[in-house]
């Protein structure tokens, strides 16, 4: 059997990857089966955004992982062995893409930053490495060809009217043991950084954990969310884990992104890429920032950033 | 007790990675290093093995090159190193190297926890731990951020999209830890000598009496230009006022 599978731990993942899937199912002449947990009506939503079958996972108990699904979608996997398998580089998907790829003796392409079907109908996919300094294309030998994609590198798939499709419910999955004892949800001290338009970003150049002050005032000025590098959130404790932008923290795609201070290592850097304009302000020429930068400011932050808030504000 | 087994790769230091005018990587020059996430790993599981006592082994596949790492790893205090290498594991891909892994680990050494970097510092695929997870058929929590052991089971707060989870689950188990669940020590001078005296288990392919195929084909490798045409601007307020002007243009900023 042939076909294309994709699955997302969240909804809006889950939409994103039928546009993807829709794609590469479309492009080699395959059905498109999406893995989904929830009821039937969100099933019916999946067929009418694109999918042509859905398997559909039924509710865990309240203390299981949703990992649990593993070996399910593994051995379903396995009996209808499709041509590719492609995931949401969630957390948690990342995780179970690795253990389903385990299980079915497949290598699988870990954040997939772009894909290509070559004449012979093979994924020719690319990712980054070293620390975003290289960027790798690879393909797979083995079946299913599998990928993890990270979130907002598709748009969600629109619902089409008069679509239809198959809705098979699989079996409910065996507790694994492992338990969860406890769900904490994120602090939300400020808003989410890869929803923000506009970022202005702290970096180590920032002294004093009060003159953040004038970071997060300038972002205000600009209707904007306020990030940091990893030694302001990791080393210093001034901002949270979840205001960090770059590799093993957050990637970002704001319209505008403003760092303030911030050196511009390739770990860093790599994280705002996809930005639409990047500025910097740094007191150091040389700064790698400038390299990867549209406009750039030369000079001391703390006499700049009080004249870019007034600037901004007229 | 529990026996603890930590996992490491000696990697290209990416710092030393400059793009040729080509646009091809050139790591002739290259230095090489302990994965940065790799370090947690170790440093996890010698504090908790000053908690609870127990064992630390440190677990490497890789070609001979490594040598140097197995001193640095065990420089950070596990008492013995398997060194898994041969001359055909250069640049292994994650189901290569999560199945040697396994092989060895499955068939020759005791442990109740494995801890492995939630990724490698180089290919940052994140798939090593999960893998050998399943190879050996033990529990998985993947992204940890804080580790306890209380009547035989490992208790582990991890990370998610939405915060976090904190999950128990019976040992043996395999956890994959995040940077920030400690601060691994730098080692000192006596470290570094009591490293070389402590003993380590080399094995090679021969060994393991088996293949293991290559599943992920390399295709090709380039230089990742991130490079834009920065405009510059001093700090004067002239220069202020045509950067906020430029910036308008783009069309970025909703009011103004």
């Amino acid at each position: 059997m042939s076909g294309v599978w994709i699955y997302a731990d969240k909804y809006e993942q889950g939409v994103e990857l039928l546009t993807a899937g829709r794609g590469v199912a479309d492009m080699l002449g395959m059905k498109l089966t999406a893995l989904v947990s929830g009821d039937n009506n969100i099933a019916q939503d999946f067929i009418a955004r694109g999918a042509d079958e859905v398997l559909l996972l039924p509710p865990l108990t309240e203390s299981q992982p949703v990992q649990d699904y593993v070996p399910l979608m593994a051995d379903e996997a396995r009996d209808a062995d499709p041509d590719v398998f492609l995931i949401a580089a969630s957390l948690k998907g990342k995780e179970m893409a690795a253990r389903i790829a385990a299980r079915l003796d497949t290598a699988l392409c870990s954040e997939c930053s772009a894909m290509n079907i070559d004449e012979k109908g093979k994924l020719q996919m690319e990712r980054l490495m070293y620390g975003g300094a290289a960027i790798q294309t690879v393909s797979i030998s083995s079946r299913p060809q599998m990928a993890t994609i990270p979130p907002r590198s598709y748009e969600a798939a629109p619902v089409q009217s008069d679509r239809q499709g198959n809705i098979k419910t699989l079996e409910s999955p065996e507790p694994s043991g492992m338990q969860v004892m406890e769900r904490k949800g994120k602090a939300q001290a400020s808003g989410d950084i890869t929803a923000a338009r506009i970022i202005v970003c702290a970096g180590r150049g920032i002294e004093n954990q009060e003159d953040l002050a004038m970071v997060r005032e300038l972002a205000e000025v600009l209707g904007g969310e306020v990030a940091c590098t990893r030694p302001i959130s990791e080393e210093k404790h001034w901002m949270t884990e979840e205001s960090c932008i770059g590799l093993s923290a957050k990637e970002v795609k704001p319209a505008l992104y403003l760092g303030i201070g911030v050196s511009g290592q390739i770990q860093h850097v790599v994280g705002i890429r996809e930005a639409g304009i990047i500025c910097a302000v740094n007191s150091d020429e040389n700064a790698p920032i400038f390299e990867s930068a549209d406009y750039g400011i030369t000079g001391d932050l703390y006499q700049i950033v009080p004249a870019l808030i007034e600037e901004f504000k007229k | 007790m529990p026996n603890i087994i930590c996992c490491f790769k000696w990697v290209v230091d990416e710092a030393y990675i400059k793009p040729s005018s080509s646009g091809k990587i050139d790591l002739e020059w290259a230095e090489y290093k302990l994965s940065d996430y790799d370090r947690n790993a170790i440093e996890e599981a010698v504090q908790l093995q000053e908690k609870y006592g127990g064992s630390v082994t440190a677990v490497t596949v890789a070609s001979s090159d490594a040598t140097k790492g197995i001193k640095d790893a065990l420089s950070r205090g596990p008492e013995k190193a398997y060194f898994i290498n041969d001359d055909q594991f250069e640049n292994l891909e994650p189901s290569q190297t999560s199945a040697i892994l396994a092989k060895v680990i499955g068939d020759q050494i005791d442990y109740d926890l494995i801890i492995c970097g939630e990724g490698s510092s180089d290919m940052y695929s994140q798939q090593v731990g999960p893998r050998l997870a399943e190879k050996l058929g033990i529990p998985c929590i993947a992204f940890v951020n804080q580790l306890t052991i209380e009547d035989n089971r490992i208790i582990a707060e991890r990370k998610t999209d939405d915060g976090l989870e904190v999950i128990s689950a019976p040992l043996p188990a395999l956890v994959t830890v995040l940077p920030d669940i400690n601060s691994p020590r730098v080692p000192g001078l006596k470290d570094t000598l009591a490293a070389s005296k402590k003993p380590v288990i080399e094995i090679d392919l021969e060994d393991l009496g088996s293949e293991y195929e290559r599943l992920l084909i390399d295709e090709g490798l380039r230089a990742a230009s991130m490079e834009r045409n920065c405009s510059r601007f001093g700090a004067g307020p002239e220069d202020i006022k045509a950067f906020v002007e430029a910036v308008r243009k783009t069309g970025v900023i909703d009011r103004g």
